[in-house]
């Protein structure tokens, strides 16, 4: 593996700094506007619940050009009573530096790991640089678990909107979890702690050229940890609000990354989840409550239109990878009135296990084939939201629930089909 | 000899004795012909073999090449492709053999010539190969692009980028063969213009109240946009 090249002023600090116990990262392109309160919840965190640990923020940055890391440098509590804290607290450490590499998330998470392994951190979290409901909670929810050595890898659990995470709640939860049998709900959340060793691990590997280095890094990281046999858990944090994301940040890419690395490990793997049957809970910290969460707009009929453009262009492009039972389904559907589409279930689980059989025969090209799932997770999206509009929250859970079983029950015929593949291309 | 044998029977007769003279050669190429279509035949089928038993198919997946064929449409596998050119090899070779056996100086100075131009056959394949695959990757390429763009008319746009590859590539190999090097060069310059020309006066006036109405949604109304965060 390629070690990267930290800056000499970020060396001289390291070397100022020497050791620390806890390192928590935050990632950031053009945060200005919410980073000094993602930085003040850190803080505050450091000054309340380990008031006697050496504590590091790192901030890794992707070349902004708003200022994001000026705001970093600066901001600070105004006051410590005002989160009733009376004795001396010790100055946090903190750091500003581009990262090197592709540009993306992963590459900004290498260079905290490099940093969190140079000062030799027990414990390390990383959290997203555009959050409006972190609070000082989150960051003991995320590092007490590691720092009293009763996990290596903790992942956050929300409470979100019904309609958020759909990527998350329609394929990576249910296959992540139908995989390797761990049921981590929010594997790419994105706000993760972590052992110090295993950032050390995460180091080793050599992936920084790849989706990794960009939205694919959350995946990897649990994935990663759940199938070499780290100890995983998750931590309540409350409901996750942030910055409206940018309306035109491309969906396919995003798509692409994310189910391109769960498919890469899927292949990196199979001698791990292909003996795994079943899933079980993973150990769950914090007080767990209800929260009011802001509405989110949907256009329905623009997601249809979505699909319907798709299925005409592209089902012949699906031919070579959905059986043609499923090609005819999903031409049935365009015709389908809004108020009674739907996409089933089982439908949707095989679509999402033959594109992995497809990305493992290398039957297109890898974002070729990924790319043009993009209308098909429209179209399911848009089925879901038709199907739970009226649904309360926990109806929904339940949704995702059934969804998940038919992932673990269809997995026998999945492992056949890719164990014949693998016996074809070993032959 | 009478003048009638002079004008008439004597010519006839000189005919026929270099139709005597001919037919064996022709009667040799003809066979030397037949034997190459079926020695042709014979390894392709052996070849097919060897290279199953071989497993270059496996090969050539562990390398990637088959993806790259893939990738361009190609669907014919490495050792059906291997085979196919060692058929046509056998053909071309007992081809210019049986020509050779003819023994018409004519002929065999076009085959000189052949030879002397093969290279340049050789050079324009495989521009004709990669320019095939290169359409079918980009053409693909757009195509996914466009739907996913919410864009309409996704596959005429496809298809478009896919014939204006396959066009530069065939003008490339044809100026690589030396055919009317500039006339073509001209040629695919007026079509490709032309082609541009056309569909920007079509846009131009069957697209003005389309082109309006966009610039209206984008600039004054503003689209309902989803807020769902999908990670």
């Amino acid at each position: 593996m390629n070690e990267i090249t930290l800056r000499p002023e970020i060396r001289r600090k390291l070397d100022e700094i020497e050791t620390a116990d806890i390192v928590v990262g935050i990632p950031s392109y053009n945060n200005a506007k919410t980073i000094a309160h993602v930085v003040r919840a850190v803080q505050a965190g450091f000054a309340k619940y380990f008031p006697y640990k050496k504590c590091l923020l790192v901030n890794s940055d992707g070349g902004s050009n708003d200022g994001t890391m000026d705001v970093v440098q600066n901001a600070a509590l105004d006051s410590f009573e005002s989160i009733l804290l009376h004795h001396r607290t010790p100055s946090m450490y903190r750091i500003t530096t581009p990262y090197h590499g592709l540009p993306g998330k992963g590459s900004a998470f290498r260079t905290i790991f490099e940093i969190a392994s140079s000062v030799g951190a027990r414990a390390c979290a990383v959290v997203d640089s555009d959050l409006r409901s972190i609070t000082p909670e989150w960051i003991e929810l995320l590092i007490k678990p590691v720092i009293e050595d009763r996990s290596d890898y903790v992942a956050p659990l929300y409470h979100r909107h019904k309609f958020d995470g759909t990527i998350t709640n329609s394929i990576v939860y249910p296959l992540t979890r139908a995989l390797y049998g761990k049921r981590i709900r929010q594997p790419i959340g994105g706000d993760f702690g972590f052992s110090g060793e295993l950032a050390k691990f995460y180091l080793s590997k050599d992936v920084w050229d790849t989706d990794v280095a960009r939205f694919g890094v959350d995946i990897w990281m649990t994935t990663t940890a759940v199938a070499n046999q780290f100890r995983v858990c998750q931590s309540f944090l409350g409901a996750k609000i942030h910055d409206p994301k940018d309306p035109g940040a491309d969906l396919s890419a995003m798509l692409y990354q994310v189910v391109s690395a769960t498919f890469d490990l899927m292949k990196t793997y199979d001698d791990v989840w292909m003996k795994t049957s079943g899933s079980s809970a993973a150990e769950t910290f914090g007080f767990q409550f209800d929260v009011g969460l802001e509405p989110v707009n949907v256009n329905i009929e623009r997601m249809l239109d979505r699909f319907r453009l798709g299925v005409n262009e592209l089902k012949d492009l699906w031919s070579l990878v959905l059986q043609q039972k499923t090609v005819d389904y999903l031409q049935k559907r365009v015709v389908e009135h809004t108020d009674t589409f739907n996409i089933e279930e089982e439908i949707w689980v095989e679509i999402i296990y033959s594109f992995a059989l497809a990305s493992q025969k290398k039957v297109l090209n890898n974002e070729h084939l990924l790319k043009s799932l993009t209308p098909l997770y429209i179209g399911r999206t848009a089925s879901f939201i038709i199907r739970n509009y009226d649904k309360s929250a926990s109806d929904v859970e339940k949704d995702i629930e059934n969804l998940c079983m038919l992932f673990e029950i269809l997995k026998g015929d999945f492992i056949n089909s890719w164990k014949e593949n693998k016996g074809g291309a070993n032959e | 000899m009478n003048k009638f044998e002079q004008i008439l029977i004597q010519p006839l007769e000189m005919f026929y004795e270099k139709i005597l003279l001919f037919l064996p050669n022709f009667l040799a190429a003809v066979m030397l012909l037949l034997i190459g279509l079926f020695l042709a035949w014979i390894l392709k089928l052996i070849s097919v073999k060897i290279f199953g038993s071989l497993q270059i198919d496996n090969f050539s997946e562990r390398i990637g090449l088959n993806n790259i064929l893939h990738r361009g449409g190609v669907k014919e596998s490495l050792s059906g492709i291997l085979s196919i050119l060692i058929s046509s090899i056998v053909i071309f070779t007992f081809s210019v053999i049986s020509l050779r056996a003819l023994d018409m100086p004519a002929v065999e100075r076009l085959l000189e010539k052949l030879f002397l131009y093969l290279p340049n056959i050789f050079v324009a394949l495989l521009i004709i190969f990669f320019g095939y695959i290169l359409s079918n990757f980009l053409g693909r390429a757009i195509l996914i692009a466009s739907v996913n763009a919410g864009i309409r008319v996704s596959e005429l746009i496809a298809k478009i980028v896919k014939t204006a590859v396959v066009l530069l590539a065939a003008t490339m190999a044809l100026e690589q063969l030396g055919i009317g090097s500039s006339t073509i060069i001209v040629a695919f310059a007026i079509v490709f213009g032309g082609i541009i020309l056309a569909l920007a006066i079509a846009f131009g006036l069957g697209g003005k109240e389309m082109a309006a109405d966009y610039l209206k949604k984008k600039l004054c109304e503003k689209e309902e946009q989803d807020e769902i965060n999908h990670l």
